[in-house]
């Protein structure tokens, strides 16, 4: 039974890309090969007693509330339309200067980052809202997919995003597991307030990074990014009292936790009321948009939820046939040590990133591999930042990438799937320039938690 | 079929009504929770009880949401072949899943669950923090509630793709 483990893997992989809901395949999958292994009398039978258990640990986590909130307040800001008048708003502050359309889009998608913790979703508003104005104006079509794509997906990393929440609470679970283990007498946490920080200056040179790759493309390569005529320059009053509501309503959100002030859901919840507050002042605030908001945030927060107990039933039998100890033993007897593991584990990870979104790899690759590399002594913030960063750069990458497919859906049949390719692909380089620089320099992750703390 | 279209539609409205509650039950969430760190932060003043009302709030919407996220098609799928699968195709899929996965799915987190409600209605168990709120077995209900709501919405949606690969048979012939 030892081959059970890997079995579990390859057969998950080959039953997700079927198109069956995950949480139920990863859930249904399991329960299989823990039925053959209970009936072969491989499998302990006891393990799956523990899942009511798990399960009541996931009702009573504090910390997670904090995701309805943030769907919540990015759904409300974008269905109250506050996105799209942000961007249209800043576009026609810069539209002006060469290259300033992409860069307003760079920035409204920064500033977007809470919206979503769903790449698709992001990539799909931001697609919609603006590759047709860009190509309108007439952006070479591959610097306008790439920016968009890249941007789309940079709501993963910047804080406060779900999938910085979903990833800090795992780890956090998973770091007290491995201290336990090395029977650390006064454990250390981590906390999710702890990876949005950590994630701020990675975030920051990112978007620095994607800026001045379209500032100089513009400037070398005008004609790829020409500016807007400036034929109806709004007031500058107008535009601010468009642009300040929601920004100072992000940056409190963002500040409160950075600042230490508020835990993520407390700031959650503010942002939440904030974001119904801004709607009912624009006059977009009703009854009924107030429960087609509650739907919206219903059927992603389930679903996020479903997963992480279908990846609990995966992990409790993954487990019953010891696939933790072999990965274990696999990770020990790795050459290069304790990098060595973690470079298998990223490759891994960027792979999986292909076929399944930040939610899954949180929930299922997280919890197994997490305990064993922070036993190894491997800084639980740094890691949870190489990881999201990791996978940001996998749902970019051609062919498979998450982003590409998402936008190829949105686009239109004018731009080629080539262009996408072409236009992504300095991104990607950007991406993996910032991978490498926190492998090198782990400092820019851990410098301002420390600093804060 | 007729009989099967009509428990088709009961259900569906059932899954539909649970649905609209719920999401009222996150607006709460929202206006709750503000409380709390209104009441904290304004007044100095920590309630467990309004803090535990989130995690009730929060709780009963996402178990009990699963049945509507299924109705409404909202469980992330890997769908890079799945989109271009013809619905005939889809409907295999999804019939197939529901039997193989989704429903022992459901069994099983009801098996072991309502043991683990039942212990805890029996001892009437309530919070364990001082101030809290008196009725733990009702979080603890909701795990083989979940799996009803979810298998009975389970059938529905086998009963829909059934009804496509009928359907689709019927005019090949």
């Amino acid at each position: 039974m030892e081959f059970a483990p890997l079995l579990m893997f390859a057969v998950i992989c080959i039953v997700l890309v079927q198109g069956y809901p995950v949480a139920f395949s990863l859930a249904g999958t399991a329960m299989i090969f823990a039925g053959i292994g209970i009936i072969a009398g491989h499998f302990d039978a006891g393990y799956m007693n523990a899942l009511p258990d798990r399960i009541f640990g996931t009702i009573g986590n504090y910390t997670l509330i904090a995701v309805p909130l943030f769907v919540f307040m990015g759904t409300m800001l974008e269905r109250s339309k506050v996105a799209e008048e942000l961007l249209s708003g800043m576009a026609a502050v810069m539209g002006g200067v060469r290259g300033g359309l992409g860069v307003s889009v760079i920035l409204v998608g920064m500033l977007l980052a809470a919206s979503t913790g769903i790449v698709g979703a992001t990539v799909v508003t931001m697609g919609l809202l603006s590759l047709p104005t860009m190509l309108k104006k007439g952006y070479d079509p591959a610097l306008a997919t790439g920016t968009i794509c890249a941007t789309g997906t940079l709501g993963q990393i910047i804080p406060p995003s779900i999938a910085l929440v979903l990833l800090g609470d795992t780890l956090s679970s998973a770091y007290q597991e491995a201290q336990l283990q090395m029977a650390v007498v006064s454990p250390k946490t981590v906390s999710v307030g702890d990876l949005f920080v950590a994630a701020l200056i990675p975030g920051l040179i990112l978007v620095a990074l994607y800026l001045s790759y379209v500032l100089v493309t513009a400037a070398l390569r005008p004609e790829r990014a020409p500016p807007a005529d400036i034929a109806e320059r709004p007031q500058l009053s107008t535009l601010l009292l468009q642009l300040v509501p929601p920004v100072a309503l992000i940056i409190t959100v963002l500040g409160s936790i950075l600042m230490g002030v508020a835990t993520p859901t407390e700031a959650a919840s503010v942002g939440a009321l904030g974001a119904s507050l801004l709607a009912l002042m624009r006059g977009e605030l009703s009854v009924a948009r107030l429960e087609e908001v509650g739907l919206s945030t219903l059927k992603t927060t389930s679903m996020v939820f479903m997963i992480l107990i279908g990846a609990t039933v995966f992990s409790l039998v993954f487990r019953g046939f010891g696939g933790d100890e072999q990965i274990h033993a696999l990770f020990n007897a790795m050459p290069g040590g304790t990098t060595g593991a973690i470079a298998v584990v990223m490759v891994v990870i960027f792979l999986l990133g292909f076929i399944l979104d930040f939610i899954e790899i949180t929930f299922v690759v997280v919890p197994i591999v997490g305990p064993i590399l922070l036993a190894m002594g491997v800084d639980p913030v740094w890691l949870g930042i190489m990881i999201a960063v990791n996978l940001q750069t996998s749902f970019l990458t051609p062919p498979f990438g998450f982003a590409l497919f998402y936008l190829r859906g949105v686009a239109p049949a004018s731009v080629a799937t080539a262009d996408i390719y072409r236009g992504v692909a300095p991104f990607v380089g950007m991406q993996l320039l910032l991978l490498l620089m926190l492998a090198q320099w782990p400092q820019l992750v851990t410098w301002l938690p420390a600093l804060l703390k | 079929m007729g009989a099967i279209k009509n428990l088709l539609g009961i259900i569906d409205g059932f899954t539909e009504l649970t649905g609209r509650l719920l999401a009222w039950l996150l607006v709460l969430l929202v206006i709750n929770m503000f409380l709390v760190v209104l009441l904290r932060y304004g007044f100095d003043y920590g309630s467990t009880a309004l803090q535990e009302l989130s995690t009730y709030l929060h709780a009963s919407a996402f178990m009990l949401g699963a049945a509507y996220t299924l109705r409404h098609n909202g469980h992330v799928r890997v769908d890079i072949f799945y989109q271009r699968y013809t619905a005939r195709r889809r409907a295999w899929v999804d019939c197939i899943g529901v039997i193989v996965f989704l429903l022992p799915f459901c069994g099983y987190l009801l098996f072991y669950s309502v043991e683990f409600f039942l212990s805890s209605l029996a001892m009437r168990e309530g919070s364990s923090e001082p101030g809290g709120l008196p009725a733990l077995y009702l979080l603890k209900a909701l795990i083989p509630l979940a799996a009803i709501l979810l298998a009975l919405q389970a059938l529905a949606e086998f009963a829909r793709s059934l009804r496509e690969l009928l359907a689709t048979t019927d005019k090949a012939q």
